[in-house]
């Protein structure tokens, strides 16, 4: 395994998608802190030049970054799954390629996040007008996301090895992370017992988190990190059993 | 353990398609075996069910003895090409047997320089992968192969897309690496005359079996020489032949054609008996099969005839 990770790294570190998406990614973030500051200073009233809207932008963007996550697999390892067998013919197991591959995308990814993290909150803190809760109520409402950004990063990586479309990936995550809430909700609504569920769906906690945060009472919530690992586990279970039996062709 | 290969009633199905039906193969060590049949035979299929590409939808596959996970670490030793060889577009010939290399955990980078000398792209080595002629991504591919210092090749088509000289080079270094290195060689080609200057047995595979399977000498003896006749009267001619020779081996080919595969030697001696009997001969000609005629005759059926 440790071979495999070696030379999927040595693949990674000369992709140009991973410096593009990464670049794309952080100026995007530098372009806007910069828009806000320019329009703070500029337009009278402007009453957008705060860190606590440029946050906000990262805990509603959730969609954006599970977007993010899927171009940045994308572009890691969407043109090159023919080399797979080319590995599974030198006798690299199916259960190898399958958890090296996600550990070191998703390894890079996080990286990413934590340097988009950082960069906002020096971005925030010195260009835009800031409270002082507000870069531990982003943080914590950070943290409330990212287990449901795992889970959506394992949903992209286990669809990618089972070799399904984009087009379905990209349907099925907008239906998880946007519309399910409201689909559990009309579901469960006539069964006495269930009609709570929906809050636990993946959009309903995201939209939580997010008015949790825009009225500053963001806390760690063990119920994002129920979902998110639940929604982890059954992605990368059904990924790694599936992929163990699939024909390379 | 001889076997570097074993199949047991091996299968696969796509859907309800039985593209390999039960097949026992064994490959020994240092063969060199040429697996023969037309497009859509099940050859493919066999050399990525070998691969581990496809999973088999029933029966055993055995590499130098060892099935199961222990089978993993035995295609450490053996070198696979199974059609398009698959590498990086965007990457040179040397970055991408480097990230080969690292995989293998081949601890010499000099390998890279000695594989690509062996199969002439030394001087290449820096061209992307994607600016390849198809003749060289053969030839990278063969490289690919041979970077884990292996045992066993396996090689679908190897020669595909490459010019004569190249199909000649190709041919002698395997041709050398069997005969000084005892590498045992799995090959597949449709260019059936090369794979008669490479293999010493052929196996005929005809919807997913085994049709036939012969040494060298056993094909030489299958394709040897033939009579074919022209008659006037071929009814005639046969009760005449199945009259004097009651174990001859004839057919009744189109155009009054007779051919006769055995008592080859008694052709002047058949030749009167027709005159003799009222037959007359139009032509007359000896001549012997080459391996695409004995496979053409095989795949449709009337090589044994």
């Amino acid at each position: 395994m440790i071979n495999y990770i070696k030379s999927e790294n040595y693949r990674l570190l000369r992709k140009k998608g991973l410096y593009i998406t990464s670049l794309a990614s952080l100026v995007l973030i530098t372009a806007a802190a910069y828009v806000l500051h320019f329009l703070g200073e500029n337009e009278a009233n402007f009453p957008y030049a705060t860190s606590i809207f440029f946050y906000s932008n990262v805990i509603a963007g959730s969609l954006l970054i599970i977007i993010v996550a899927f171009v940045f697999n994308q572009a890691l390892t969407g043109r090159d799954t023919s080399i797979i067998k080319q590995s599974v013919s030198f006798g690299v197991s199916r259960n190898t390629i399958f958890w090296s591959k996600l550990l070191l995308t998703l390894g890079y990814f996080l990286f990413l996040c934590a340097i988009g993290l950082v960069l906002m909150i020096v971005l925030g803190e010195n260009l835009l007008f800031s409270e002082g809760e507000s870069i531990g109520n982003f943080l914590l409402a950070s943290l409330n996301m990212l287990p449901l950004i795992l889970a959506a990063f394992s949903m992209i990586h286990m669809l990618k090895m089972l070799e399904v479309g984009d087009l379905y990936t990209l349907i099925l995550l907008l239906f998880v992370f946007m519309f399910s809430g409201d689909f559990l909700r009309l579901l469960f609504r006539p069964v006495a017992g269930l009609q709570e569920v929906y809050k636990y769906a993946p959009s309903s906690l995201l939209n939580e988190n997010l008015m949790d945060f825009m009225d500053y009472k963001a806390s760690l919530d063990y119920r994002y990190w129920i979902v998110g690992i639940v929604i982890l586990l059954v992605s990368l279970t059904i990924g790694a059993r599936r992929f163990a039996k699939q024909n390379i062709d | 353990m001889n076997s570097v290969i074993q199949t047991y009633r091996l299968t696969k199905m796509f859907k309800q398609d039985e593209v390999i039906k039960p097949l026992d193969f064994t490959l020994e060590k240092g063969e060199i075996c040429a697996l023969i049949g037309k497009n859509g035979a099940g050859k493919s299929t066999f050399f990525k069910m070998l691969a581990g590409q496809l999973i088999p939808t029933s029966g055993d596959i055995q590499l130098c003895g060892k099935s199961g996970k222990e089978k993993e670490q035995a295609k450490k030793r053996m070198g696979f090409m199974i059609e398009t060889p698959a590498f990086f577009p965007d990457f040179t010939a040397l970055q991408n047997l480097e990230y080969f290399r690292i995989q293998r955990g081949v601890a010499e980078k000099e390998r890279i320089y000695e594989v690509l000398q062996i199969v002439g792209l030394a001087n290449q080595k820096k061209k992307r992968f994607k600016d390849y002629s198809m003749g060289m991504k053969q030839r990278l591919g063969i490289a690919l192969c041979l970077l884990g210092s292996p045992d066993c090749l396996i090689l679908d088509e190897p020669i595909n897309g490459l010019d004569a000289e190249g199909i000649m080079e190709i041919r002698n270094l395997l041709l050398k690496l069997n005969q000084e290195k005892q590498i045992t060689i799995l090959v597949s080609s449709h260019i059936l005359t090369e794979l008669q200057l490479l293999a010493r047995r052929f196996v005929f595979i005809k919807n997913g079996v085994i049709a036939e399977d012969l040494s060298r000498e056993a094909l030489d003896e299958k394709s040897r020489k033939q009579i074919r006749m022209k008659v006037d009267n071929p009814t005639k001619a046969a009760q005449l032949l199945e009259r004097t020779y009651p174990d001859v081996q004839f057919k009744v080919l189109q155009d009054h054609v007779i051919s006769l595969r055995n008592h080859v030697e008694k052709g002047a001696e058949i030749n009167r008996l027709f005159i003799d009997n009222g037959v007359s001969v139009m032509e007359f000609r000896m001549e012997a099969l080459n391996l695409e005629e004995y496979f053409l005759g095989l795949v449709e059926g009337n090589a044994n005839d």
